[in-house]
């Protein structure tokens, strides 16, 4: 943990300190996430990657502690918005926090908007509460919203009910929703997963302008490496609740120093692949997160493991300037072409 | 929603045609001599008056010519008055009760009337608000305890838990007494300076300002009023507890929670809708229940009202008195749920603008 420390002596926008949160299942504890660090400055885009149920929702909830407890807890940490430790705040003093310095928008657009409100209602409710603002304001700013996010005839659609929007406007509906009160940082949560893969582009579109004219840093979850490529500067790679590597986006993409993100990597279809290539795929099941094991959690699934790897867990360590893997044999790995 | 309500209520025509038809159908299982009774009080004994009565009222006529004369009435022709016809509120005359069905409907049904109207109260507050504190408390005490009392009511038969606390309360403590009033306010009430503004008892002791007679009225009503909403408060309790513990899981109640809304307001405004929809559909069953559990209660703790003159008229079989007050509760019922669909659609807007 030494050397990243010694690199995050100054205040960055974001800093999250060894952030560890669990769940009480009555199956056992679950360790969803599992002593989470790193930094993100203004106006970043951060890509967080990661195979399905490996801690990457629950890390974002945790730092906008909105994990039910029980049965969830966050047992350790810190996160830190412009130096304040979010993890520290009243209950009081949080809800200030949410939606204005920390906005959210999630992966399915069909279930995160409530059926029995009107759209526009949804997007005033957070600029009434935040900004204080009066009926007659916040549709106005609704309504320039709603037309900033790409929905036309705003004024109109804002009396509309989710089930009258089609999912893309539902997103857009939702960013529109997150950006209202101008956050410091949008936490975006597999935001197009559940869009065809046209709207998806369009949201990408969207979010990369948005970003470039309001200037906010971004946290943008998925599991598909291809989305983070073209919309992030830097890349978290979480494994079983731990990150294992982090980095420039190039530096991930052109020189992975984790078998588990070569690995990623390598199972990426090219387009100049030949018809028929056979895909690499990472062999072995994805990790059971009752019980943690005691030496790194990709050990029993890399080809790299030795001795070592099985009882002793690798902390992050940089290998160049900026890029940190949590691995024993990094020298050794190499990208799969 | 005005579009919506208006094609709800052009269905109840129809559907109460549908019930009349049914009714009907069932009185022509009578002979025309027992159904002579829709149009006079007493059956001539002797053949030929008989046949005169039969002629008189057509009841050897062809149905619809019958069934037409049952709704609107036939005219007497030495007096020129009209008699029967449902639609006008003539049912016929009860056996059973020695007056016409509409009469003892009017005289029986205000009591009834105030019983289910005390039962909606615990339906609503132990029911519903119970249900919404239970799921918000998730496996805390007071979740814990409403469980308790919603098994407990769930599992007991309505006359099997009436007789009980009617034994314990009535028989044992002599806490609570069956009946509707004590008799010397009854005597009040029948007094001319007692106004019977809605012949509700405990509505007209307030009116007239008789704590008194409002507080013997409400201790009649005790027991008849838990006995009978006790099974369904626990059941739409249950209903109100799960349907809240599952919309509190939906992701609109993260999103409206990463907004930094209070937890009563993303309970209040963003839960609670969601979460009555099923409580809402539940009501018109509740509706239902209660008026059959009204024949029961009313038995068990001897209250006049209509459920004990159904019973009475059940026993000896006066098929026209039966079938009146069948045809009351089918009424009822229709607009229980007219009112039930409403509701829901003044919740739903997917509903509403559909
Ligand atoms: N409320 C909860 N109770 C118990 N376990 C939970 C709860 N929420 C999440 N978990 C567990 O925490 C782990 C991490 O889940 P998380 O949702 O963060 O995964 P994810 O990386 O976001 O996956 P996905 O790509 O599928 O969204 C999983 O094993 C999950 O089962
Ligand atoms: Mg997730």
């Amino acid at each position: 943990m030494s050397a990243y420390e010694a690199q995050s002596s100054s205040e960055h926008l974001l800093e999250v300190k060894n952030l560890t949160t669990r769940f009480y299942t009555e199956d056992g504890v679950v360790y969803a996430v599992n002593g989470i660090s790193y930094t993100m400055d203004e106006g970043d885009t951060l890509g967080v990657v990661g195979e399905s149920g490996c801690g990457k929702s629950v890390h974002a909830l945790s730092m906008m502690r909105l994990i039910p407890i029980p049965p969830g807890k966050i047992e350790a940490g810190e996160v830190l918005l412009r130096g304040r430790d979010l993890l520290k705040l009243s209950e009081e003093e949080m809800r200030h926090v949410r939606g204005a310095q920390l906005a959210m928008i999630f992966q399915d657009p069909m279930t995160s908007l409530n059926p029995v409100l009107t759209v526009g209602f949804q997007i005033m409710e957070a600029l009434k509460l935040h900004q204080g603002m009066s009926d007659h304001e916040a549709r106005a700013r609704a309504t320039e919203l709603l037309e900033m996010v790409g929905i036309p005839e705003a004024s109109l659609r804002l009396d509309d009910y989710p089930h009258q929007f089609s999912g893309g406007m539902r997103q857009r509906a939702m960013i529109a929703m997150g950006l209202s009160c101008n956050p410091m940082i949008l936490i975006a949560d597999e935001p197009t997963t559940a869009l065809d893969v046209t709207i998806q582009a369009q949201i990408m579109d969207l979010v990369k302008r948005l970003r470039d004219k309001l200037g906010m840093a971004i946290i943008w979850i998925t599991h598909d490496l291809g989305v983070v490529a073209g919309l992030a500067q830097r890349v978290n790679v979480m494994y079983a609740g731990s990150l294992i590597e982090t980095g420039p986006v190039k530096e991930i993409y052109g020189n992975p120093h984790h078998p588990y993100t070569a690995g990623l990597l390598g199972s990426l279809p090219r387009p100049d692949d030949p018809p028929g290539t056979k895909l690499f795929s990472i062999k072995g099941e994805p990790p059971d997160l009752l019980g943690l094991p005691k030496g790194c959690p990709f050990a029993p699934r890399c080809t790299y493991a030795v001795e070592r790897c099985f009882h002793e867990a690798p902390t992050l360590e940089p290998t160049e300037p900026g890029h940190l893997v949590a691995c024993w044999e990094k020298e050794r790995v190499e990208k799969i072409q | 929603m005005v579009n919506y309500v208006i094609r709800r209520l052009l269905l109840v025509p129809l559907i109460l045609f549908g019930v009349t038809v049914l009714i009907f159908g069932m009185l022509q299982f009578l002979t025309p001599v027992e159904r002579s009774a829709l149009y006079v009080r007493d059956i001539p004994k002797n053949e030929r008056a008989l046949e005169g009565v039969i002629k008189q009222y057509g009841l050897d006529q062809p149905i619809p010519v019958q069934y037409w004369k049952w709704l609107v009435g036939t005219r007497d022709p030495h007096t020129g008055e009209i008699r029967g016809g449902i639609l006008r509120g003539d049912f016929g005359y009860s056996r059973t009760a020695s007056e016409p069905v509409a009469d003892l409907i009017k005289r029986r049904f205000p009591a009834t009337l105030e019983l289910a109207l005390w039962a909606v109260l615990p339906v609503v507050s132990g029911g519903v608000i119970l249900g919404v504190i239970a799921a918000v408390n998730h496996n805390k005490p007071i979740d814990h305890i409403a469980r308790i009392f919603a098994i407990v009511g769930w599992s007991f038969p309505d006359f099997v838990f009436g007789l009980l606390v009617l034994m314990f309360f009535y028989a044992d403590l002599k806490w609570l007494p069956p009946g509707r009033v004590s008799d010397w306010a009854n005597q009040v009430i029948m007094s001319p300076e007692f106004h019977n503004y809605t012949k509700l008892i405990t509505l007209d002791a307030l009116l007239n300002l008789r704590l008194d007679i409002f507080w013997d009225a409400v201790r009649h009503l005790i027991l008849p009023v838990v006995t009978l909403s006790y099974l369904w408060w626990a059941l739409q309790m249950r209903v109100t507890r799960s349907s809240m513990l599952e919309t509190l899981r939906q992701d609109y109640i993260t999103t409206a929670r990463s907004k930094g809304l209070a937890e009563k307001v993303v309970i209040m405004r963003h839960a609670l809708p969601n979460a009555l929809m099923p409580v809402v559909t539940l009501g018109g069953s509740t509706v239902v229940g209660l008026l059959g559990g009204v024949v029961i209660v009313e038995t068990v703790f001897d209250y006049h009202g209509m459920g004990l003159a159904f019973a009475a008229a059940a026993v000896q079989l006066d098929v026209i008195t039966v079938l009146a007050f069948t045809l009351l509760n089918s009424l009822i019922m229709v607009v229980a749920y007219v009112i039930v669909d409403v509701l829901y659609a003044y919740i739903d807007p997917r509903v509403r603008l559909d």
